[in-house]
């Protein structure tokens, strides 16, 4: 059974099976022996892979597992392949500028049908009372600019999209 | 005037902090809370809880008539401000004493000076007091950008109505200089609705050092030490301390007595915070005046031993300082960290999410002043400052080690947090020298957001086995293929 992880940005596939005593995560760059088992505490387990033992507190999310280990935390991403195939955990892309988190528009500098370039300031937002301005992922043309000056945007609204490049 | 039933006119970790001590001197107590707002800490401590509205969660904590209704209503007799919101709006002070409501704090006067960063800096010059040379647009705003230059480069824009780092910039080039001044001025406009500017000289790697003091409304004023604020970003305060490593006991007596000087001259009441800039040279400058509880207070309570809340609460029930300045030791060493809900990976991003599982830390020389509760929710309507993590030590040394021991043990799971980069300053050689000046975070970023140990291995395993519908899928499949992994399509 697969899975995707998400960590630090870097995406790895896995697959999980199970060998009759144990299980085992095939991982790009080899097999996984291990075994997880709850230690009382909440959250809390041992943790036995590649021939180390850890204590650590562990929440399942929605999309991501979080891990308290050896006094640091960290965000484990999941995406079901099955999912990712049929386009619904939305991917990336170098089209459009999606809001990093809910704010106000401070300015526009440009419109539909604009040519710009990879860096030229396309508009300016406020977001946790700080200013920052936006700029164009790449060369291309503006296809759209959905806010206007004033407006609020929420987390992961489009900000801007360009024309999808010719090839 | 004496108080019997307090409101909280603000919310999180220091709502929570300033009704425990309200409760332990036997006062009825209330606290705010926005319809649309999670329950927290201090709505669980609070005897009482009053619902306010309004556009957003911000502008409810920010409405003053609504504020003094409610305080009236529930029987209110005084309100304690906590910081920010209106801890520093004069109209607020006024308001309340117009409906008979004590402000546990300053007279609307002083807050009126001390908030005009221009008025204030001349109030303290014309006293003798130090400040950095300056350029005042009020002065004459024809000539402000040709005085700008004079004062000489590089320096530093800030609105005359601002604070906390809000619309300040420093200008390194005279060719950036009329640009830089016009997007302070909108900041200003926009944070503070003033687009007054003032610009001093900006002092290299200088060390930010504050001094709390106290006075009781008659002249009376002490000093309660010092607290080195170096570490910043963005002008933000990330982690504080006491006493500064930087000054010697002449400096030390120097600068909070400067500090206790400036606040009696004020005829200062209640608690307030005078800061300075501190440069390499020894030589230190007066920056603002804070006429509030700091965020930051409890390392100073944690070496003075005496709680700052209570003693605002004497002094706004007219009871007077509880100590004298020989009174006040300043015994061992404190260090605050401050934990947000922020990406330090990703630029420091706010950070979102369900808190999944809490577990604070405790043991000997720790205190959590905490704002969260297990199974809340964080979002963007306020300030990410979740709690705030506080160790004493007999020494810095030791105080350190407890910090990194605390924070490592600080377990946050569902939304990220700072945790791993406030370890990381406090593992810094540089940090552990006591060698930082308010550049520290900027110059050593690279250093201080590097990745740790790659353990993709164990946390992809952690992830697997923790997934339950991984797991059952898996042993759904009939045994013999169960470990025909790598088998694909």
């Amino acid at each position: 059974m697969q899975r995707i992880f998400q960590i630090d940005g870097e995406e790895t596939e896995c697959w999980l099976g199970h060998d009759g005593s144990r299980f085992v995560l095939n991982t790009p760059d080899g097999t996984v022996a291990c075994q997880l088992d709850p230690t009382g505490l909440p959250g809390g387990y041992t943790l036995r892979a590649k021939g180390v033992v850890r204590e650590l507190r562990l929440a399942v999310g929605p999309e991501a597992t979080f891990v308290h280990m050896d006094g640091r935390t960290y965000g484990v991403g999941r995406v079901d392949p099955a999912e990712r195939l049929a386009g619904r955990d939305g991917g990336a892309s170098d089209d459009r500028l999606v809001a990093p988190m809910p704010g106000v528009v401070v300015s526009v500098a440009v419109k539909p049908g604009d040519t710009v370039e990879e860096g030229q300031p396309l508009l300016v937002i406020e977001s946790m009372k700080l200013e920052t301005t936006l700029t164009a992922p790449r060369d291309g043309v503006v296809a759209e600019m959905p806010f206007a000056e004033g407006d609020s945007f929420g987390l992961k609204d489009i900000l801007a999209q360009l024309a999808p490049e010719e090839e | 005037m004496t108080i019997s039933k307090l409101l909280v006119a603000n919310r999180g970790e220091i709502a929570a902090r300033v009704l425990r001590t309200a409760k332990a001197r036997g006062l009825a107590t209330v606290v705010l809370r926005h319809v649309a707002e999670q329950e927290g800490p201090a709505h669980l401590i609070a005897d009482e809880v009053a619902m306010i509205d309004g556009p957003t969660p911000v502008a409810a904590y920010l409405d003053i008539s609504q504020i003094v209704a409610a305080a009236k209503k529930i029987g209110a007799d005084a309100v304690h401000p906590g910081y920010g919101f209106l801890s520093e709006n004069a109209g607020f002070v006024a308001a309340l004493e117009e409906a008979g409501v004590t402000f546990v704090g300053p007279t609307s006067q002083a807050i009126d000076l001390m908030g005009d960063k221009v008025r204030a800096r001349a109030f303290v010059e014309e006293r003798g007091f130090p400040v950095a040379p300056s350029a005042i647009e009020d002065d004459d705003p024809a000539t402000f950008v040709d005085r700008a230059r004079a004062v000489g480069y590089p320096l530093l824009i800030k609105p005359s109505a601002g604070g906390g780092g809000k619309g300040m910039r420093v200008v390194r080039e005279d060719s950036a200089l009329e640009t830089e001044i016009e997007t302070a001025r909108r900041e200003g406009e926009r944070y503070f609705g003033d687009g007054r500017l003032f610009v001093e000289r900006y002092i290299e790697s200088p060390r930010h050092i504050e001094v709390q003091v106290m006075g009781d409304g008659q002249g009376n004023v002490v000093h309660f030490w010092e607290r080195e604020c170096s570490i910043q970003r963005r002008f933000q305060k990330i982690i504080e301390e006491t006493p500064s490593p930087a000054l010697s006991p002449e400096q030390r007596q120097e600068i909070c007595e400067t500090a206790a000087g400036i606040a009696r001259a004020v005829k200062y009441r209640g608690a307030g915070t005078v800061e300075f800039i501190y440069a390499r040279d020894g030589a230190f400058y007066f920056l603002e005046m804070n006429t509030r509880l700091q965020v930051e207070h409890p390392v100073t309570e944690m070496v003075t031993g005496f709680d700052l809340v209570a003693e605002q609460l004497r002094i706004a029930a007219g009871e007077g300082l509880s100590a004298v300045q020989a009174d006040i030791p300043q015994t061992g060493h404190s260090i605050e960290l401050r934990i947000c809900a922020e990406d330090a990976t990703a630029d420091f991003r706010p950070a979102i999410g369900d808190i999944l599982l809490l577990d604070e830390p405790q043991g000997e020389g720790v205190r959590v002043d905490s704002g969260i509760l297990d199974g809340g929710k964080v979002t963007t309507d306020f300030d990410p400052m979740l709690s705030k993590l506080i160790v004493h030590g007999r020494d810095r040394a030791q105080a350190i080690a407890r910090a990194r021991n605390a924070v490592q043990n600080y377990v946050i799971l569902g939304v990220t947090t700072n945790t791993g980069y406030l370890d990381a300053i406090l593992s810094h050689p540089d940090f552990a020298s006591g060698d930082v000046s308010t550049g520290f975070l900027a110059e050593q970023s690279e250093m201080l957001t590097a990745p740790g140990e790659d353990v993709s291995d164990l946390l992809m395993a952690a992830a697997a086995l923790s997934d339950d519908r991984l797991v059952s899928d898996v042993m759904q499949i009939p045994k013999m293929h169960r470990k025909m992994g790598g088998w694909r399509n």
